[in-house]
């Protein structure tokens, strides 16, 4: 599993300035990947979350199979269509209580029956991505990457609008927000090794101090030692891949992420993403687009000459005019989706490519945004997962059919010897 | 079911004004703490108004001795004068004591007061850049007001070179001015006497039953009719509610608010209301007295703001040890001091929002901040069930430390260099691991907050000992030590040791809890040494220790983290009215990026700010006839088109702002409810949006958030001129939306408080009518009780029920010292809470004293093994 050097002729640097983004990160994801030299490589699952829902109308693909028309709103996945799944039909059980926006991004991936409600209220446990990241995690560098592309500096809305991923209920998998934070993470090697003695004598005090505390803050507990022997071995990991690492030869991202545009910063953290699956320092990650609700208003560069209030705008869609702009950012989020995935089908990889040894999930926890529904969400899935996912169809299960069908579906495919994951009533036929 | 009667004797909760009084009662009377002799008067040089050429100069690369780290400087030629004011609270005789700047290139002045010289000769010449020693002008008699202050430049000393062929400068680091005796005391106001507490009515329960079968079962028991999950009809004994605290406490908040019935015709007329209330009251004063269970505070982790305190104080480092955007005030000089009694007249400030360069500056290169702890839904980022821990969050614990440790500047920003961190001096290194012994026990128990045990002190011991044994040196030793601590889960946890049943906090953990509340940050050596003695617990002690807690610089962080998040200031960041309606928003014609409005996200800050350090009422959030404004505000704020004729708006400072005390004459403005800021952080692009501005209301105001909206939201234009064009106003169309009762029940709480705020635009401008024509209905009533017309009838409405704002300000301010969400539970201390508010007519002090020392506060719950 080694990134070979000679896939990165020079010296690259994921600059995300503009025109000159793209090419570079393409120069070092082209060409063959070498996670897996002979053989095909290891199966791996990432997230793409989009906000507040799509446009209906506009989403549907008119027949089922084969030979389906896709939707004016996934006309971008076009040159990938081969590749992609659409799923519909597929629907979360939504609990009274807490706030619509806040439950459809917190417990879009959760693997909480609609009855397990942790004690804020939401049908929330262990999500899809760190069920998987537990078992094939183990092989890896790091564990999961959860990345964020959460433009917003008013701190608007709490946790559970902004965070899909989480180890158990009031257990947050926190996201890294910045381009230039996540490449340190994966790529400084030095940083992670000087850690080891400190990282023993917080864990010794960690464990002293268990004794001295009652059950609940135990389990508090648990979460720092957790992480702390999460670390340990992150850093044994990544020091046996010290050669292979420093032999990339990139340099981080320059621009900040507060000066990029919003497909910019998108495409950055997604290059980052695809960099890590690539290399296979990590097999699970997840993606927020935007989090949910965050009744801000966004520049979102080229699309709209003002600054657009998504959740807002899906309130006014009865207006033609609302209506067809939220369509176009619907599209622009596919777009961004779709580029992504048409990266990894240009990385090599066994016989085929990266792409062919995805489960990449597009989705939103909301179908209508208007209605807060979370029946038929909006659900692509791009990729083969190693031949087992028979790609290029519109697969529409019968009505209710848990989304938790799909999670156990990849599961299974990851590898997990699971049977049942919420409310699931068995898995789908993807193959 | 006599025995009610007993019951309902312990419901005196609810404290209803003496309404008997014929003048409302001014609150800005409460003046609590009163001003302090000395170092009342200090007044920056930086914080001075400036005229002419004065500007603000850093100093710190001449040295830390400039008081704020800067000084006024100016610059000009023979015969022009330096011209600045001062405030002085009341007539009466003062000391005045300059501190300035002396420099190779500075002249010598004549000093002017009020137009007369007080003094001929100031020579600011000498060599080097120096502090010059103070400058004692003698008394003056001076009248309540602003003094006008004067320096001539007569001339320069032979040696000293002007600057350009003719110009000399002058520094000025401070003016302090000292009563001795003034003709009158500042304004103290006298504690008005205790409200009456309203007598519980005899009822017995056949008659609250009465009461509500008339008025409650049809919806709510009748038939099967079961609304919203209650059912009152099955509940046919005291008993039976007793056992249901959870429906009781339902029907207590739909009392207090007024929310049920639905209907407008149908309110409960006033006896029927107070029966019920007293009624509910008593079930859950029953209920709490058999059943007390005080709920737990999870185990927390520091958020980041208290992070960046804590390492700062742990280290006495001379600032923060990475950029915060948190702190939306940057100050220059040290304008915030409560031991002064007085908020200075006017400040100079930065404003975070208005750019990045405003954060407060960080001078250790290569530490970065882990990403800001969300609030949670309506309360305050620092509850331990959303405080969670993950490998991101090590990483980044072990990478701010090391980077901290390692940065070229650290040596000089730590004042424990030579105490802690260096070797001492002439000692081999044979003895260094005593010595590091003994430092590290006193640094763990700082750290720590606990005594330190022998086998966590063997520990961190280990590692500086290895590190030595492999040929370290000792800073690198100890440095390498701290990065631990400062990883450490006993520094990074607010600890409470487990308990079977509710005790008292011992007094470290009372020490924590207290210095996180007030300070955001660890105990100070003081708390620790009365904690050590066992002496913090005692009721004395401690209600001293709150008192010393307050008047430290460090009580700002209640500015910082509480009132930040209280009001959900950070909205105001994110608001983009649109460009071409609201153009006035926006400094620079032409361009979006520079945001007039973020000016005032200032100054509800400053307003709580004054309140705290001169223990003011807290009753001034809702109606202060005084505000900290700029002068740009101050146009701002005035009717008609402001900044009239001026082209070109590119003036707009961003770089430090003068925010002067300003008398607010018209009701309509002053307090939070009704400043800039909130109006325009609630409002949407095109149009106001008064649901927006209710939800504020309700939940920050009041502390009772409306309810999830529900799924579907009937659409309303995002723009109002469309709206308007159909001759409808915003207000009717909302009305003509809600399909429901269960709309109407929600919308009827939110929906005045909001409408009430329709005089305001999206940008919080004032208008009379809308732009169409059509006329503003802010009519409405509060809580269904108090009518109002307009705003000002709304601030009226609330300050002459004060129990409503003083509770919602109380509970939210128990709910931020304690970390946690509140519970019926908490009822009786927040009871507690609110007579002490009420009896001391808000005043801020008081409030905190009486948080500090509530039984939740003062005590942890038992751990309940899992059920």
């Amino acid at each position: 599993m080694i990134c070979r050097n000679r896939n990165i002729s020079r010296r690259s640097v994921i600059r995300g300035a503009g025109a000159t983004l793209a090419l570079p990160m393409l120069e070092i994801m082209g060409g063959r990947s070498r996670a897996r030299s002979s053989a095909a490589g290891p199966v791996r699952a990432a997230f793409f979350y989009v906000p507040n829902g799509v446009v209906q109308r506009s989403w549907h693909p008119d027949a089922t199979g084969r030979d389906y028309q896709l939707s004016p709103t996934l006309k971008p996945l076009e040159p990938v269509r081969e590749k992609v799944t659409v799923l519909t039909n597929l629907d979360r059980v939504k609990v009274a209580g807490t706030d619509g926006h806040a439950q459809a991004g917190a417990c879009w991936l959760s693997s909480a029956a609609p009855d397990e409600l942790s004690p804020a209220g939401y049908p929330l446990k262990k999500t899809i991505d760190q069920i998987i990241a537990a078992e094939v995690g183990k092989q890896t560098a790091f564990r999961s990457l959860e990345l964020s592309c959460n433009p917003y500096e008013d701190n608007r809305e709490s946790i559970y609008f902004d965070n899909i991923s989480w180890y158990g209920h009031g257990h947050v998998a926190r996201s890294l927000r910045d381009p230039k934070e996540v490449f340190n993470r994966l790529f400084s090697v030095k940083d992670h090794v000087a850690n080891k003695s400190v990282l023993d004598v917080v864990l010794d005090d960690a464990r002293s101090l268990e004794h001295e505390l009652g059950r609940g803050d135990r389990d508090k507990l648990s979460e720092y030692l957790e992480s702390v022997r999460t670390v340990e071995k992150q850093i044994e990991r990544v020091a046996k891949r010290q050669n292979e690492i420093d032999g990339l030869k990139i340099a981080p991202p320059v621009k900040p992420w507060q000066a990029m545009s919003r497909s910019e910063f998108i495409q950055v953290m997604g290059d980052l993403m695809i960099l890590a699956l690539r290399c296979d320092l990590t097999r699970v990650a997840t993606v927020m687009s935007s989090p949910e609700r965050w009744g801000s208003p966004l520049t979102v560069h080229g699309l709209f000459n003002k600054p657009v209030d998504h959740h807002g705008m899906t309130h006014g869609q009865g207006n033609a005019r609302v209506r067809s702009e939220l369509e176009s950012l619907d599209r622009f989020h596919v777009e961004q989706f779709a580029t992504l995935v048409a990266k990894m089908d240009k990385i090599e990889e066994g016989e085929g490519t990266l792409l062919d040894n995805m489960i990449f999930t597009f989705g939103s926890g909301i179908s209508d945004g208007s209605l807060h529904v979370y029946t038929d969400l909006p659900t692509v899935v791009a990729g083969r997962a190693g031949g087992a996912l028979d790609a290029g169809r519109h697969v529409k299960s019968a009505q209710g059919t848990p989304i938790a069908n799909l999670w156990l579906s990849m599961a299974q495919m990851m590898g997990l010897g699971l049977d049942r994951i919420g409310d699931s009533t068995g898995s789908l036929k993807l193959g | 079911m006599k025995s009610l009667t007993w019951v309902l004797l312990l419901a005196g909760v609810l404290c209803v004004p003496d309404e008997s009084q014929s003048k409302p009662f001014d609150y800005h009377s409460v003046r609590g703490r009163e001003v302090i002799s000395g170092s009342a008067g200090l007044y920056e040089g930086e914080s001075l108004v400036m005229k002419g050429t004065s500007r603000i100069q850093g100093m710190r690369h001449f040295g830390n001795q400039w008081s704020g780290d800067s000084h006024l400087l100016w610059l000009g030629v023979i015969g022009d004068a330096m011209e600045t004011e001062f405030p002085i609270p009341a007539k009466g005789n003062y000391r005045l004591v300059l501190q300035m700047t002396t420099a190779p290139d500075y002249g010598f002045f004549s000093v002017v007061l009020n137009n007369s010289e007080i003094r001929e000769k100031v020579d600011l010449y000498s060599a080097q850049v120096a502090l010059s020693a103070e400058v004692d002008l003698g008394e003056f008699h001076m009248n309540e007001g602003m003094q006008k202050l004067a320096f001539v430049l007569k001339g320069a000393n032979a040696k000293a070179h002007a600057k350009g062929g003719k110009q000399y400068l002058l520094g000025l680091d401070f003016v302090r001015v000292t009563a001795l005796d003034t003709d009158k005391k500042p304004k103290t106001g006298p504690l008005p006497a205790r409200p009456g507490m309203s007598k519980p009515l005899p009822a017995d329960f056949q008659q609250v039953r009465a009461v509500l079968s008339e008025n409650c079962f049809e919806c709510h028991g009748e038939g099967g009719t079961v609304k919203a999950d209650v059912n009152l009809l099955a509940l046919s004994s005291l008993a039976e509610y007793a056992q249901h605290p959870q429906l009781a406490k339902k029907l207590l908040d739909v009392l207090e608010m007024r929310e049920m019935p639905p209907d407008e015709d149908d309110e409960l007329d006033d006896a029927d209301h107070r029966l019920l209330l007293n009624f509910t009251n008593a079930v859950i004063t029953e209920h709490l007295g058999r059943d007390n269970r005080l709920p737990k505070v999870a185990l927390r982790r520091m958020n980041r703001y208290e992070y960046n305190n804590a390492v700062r104080d742990l280290l006495q480092l001379k600032g923060d040890i990475y950029p915060l955007p948190e702190k939306v005030i940057r100050s220059f000089g040290k304008y915030y001091d409560p031991a002064s009694g007085q908020l200075p007249h006017s400040v100079r400030v930065g404003n975070r929002a208005l750019g990045k360069n405003q954060i407060e500056q960080h001078l250790l290169t290569g530490v970065s901040p882990f990403a800001i702890d969300l609030q949670s839904e309506h309360g305050f980022n620092n509850r331990g069930e959303e405080l969670g821990f993950s490998p991101i969050m090590m990483e980044s614990f072990l990478g701010i430390a090391r980077s901290l440790l390692g940065s070229p500047e650290f040596n000089g920003y730590t004042a424990i260099d030579s105490s802690f961190f260096s070797a001492p001096g002439g000692v081999p290194r044979g003895v260094w691991k005593r010595i590091a012994k003994d430092r590290l026990t006193a640094f763990l128990e700082k750290a720590f907050r606990a005594p330190v045990k022998a086998d966590s002190l063997a520990r961190y011991l280990r590692l500086f000992n290895g590190m030595i044994d492999a040929g370290a040196d000792f800073k690198q030793a100890m440095k390498e030590v701290v990065c631990a601590v400062l990883a450490s889960p006993r520094f990074l946890y607010l600890i409470e040791r487990k308990r079977d049943n509710a005790v008292p906090l011992d007094n470290y953990e009372l020490a924590t809890r207290l210095s996180f509340f007030l300070w955001s940050s660890i105990p100070d050596d003081e708390l620790l040494s009365l904690a050590r003695a066992g002496r913090l617990s005692d009721p004395d002690v401690y209600g001293k220790q709150v008192e010393r807690l307050l008047l430290d610089p460090r009580s700002k962080a209640l500015s910082e983290n509480f009132a930040r998040q209280w009001l959900r200031l950070d909205r105001l960041i994110a608001a983009v009215p649109d460009f071409d309606r609201f153009e006035i928003y926006y400094s620079r014609i032409g361009c979006e990026q520079w945001k007039l409005g973020l000016q005032t996200m200032i100054e509800p800050l400053l307003l709580f700010e004054s309140i705290m350090v001169e223990d003011r009422s807290v009753m001034l959030l809702i109606d202060s006839n005084y505000s900290y404004r700029t002068g740009d505000m101050v146009t701002w704020y005035k009717p008609g088109v402001p900044f009239k004729g001026k082209a070109n708006r590119n003036r707009f400072g961003t770089n430090g702002l003068v925010y002067t005390r300003q008398p607010v004459n018209n009701r309509r403005e002053g307090g939070v409810i009704t400043s800039t800021a909130t109006l325009a952080m609630n409002a949407s692009p095109l149009r106001t949006s008064p649901i927006t501005r209710g939800a504020w209301v309700a939940d920050v105001i009041f502390n009772r958030p409306p309810k999830p909206p529900p799924d579907v939201v009937p659409e309303i234009e995002a723009d109002d001129a469309k709206i308007e064009a159909e001759g409808q106003t915003l207000r009717q169309r909302l009305v003509e939306h809600q399909v429901n009762k269960s709309c109407v029940s929600c919308h009827k709480r939110i929906d005045p408080l909001g409408f009430a705020l329709e005089n305001f635009d999206a940008v919080g401008r004032w208008r009379d009518e809308y732009r169409s024509g059509l006329k503003i209905d802010a009519k409405g009533k509060l809580f269904g009780k108090a009518r109002f017309d307009d705003v000002v009838g709304l601030k009226d409405a609330i300050i002459n029920n004060p129990e409503w704002f003083f509770r919602g300000f109380c509970e939210h301010m128990l709910s931020y010292a304690l970390g946690r969400a509140l519970e019926i539970s908490d009822k009786p201390a927040v009871d507690k809470i609110l007579s002490d508010a009420l009896a001391t007519r808000g005043r801020f002090s008081a409030i905190i004293h009486s948080v500090a020392s509530s039984y939740p506060f003062l005590h942890k719950a038992p751990e309940k093994e899992k059920e």
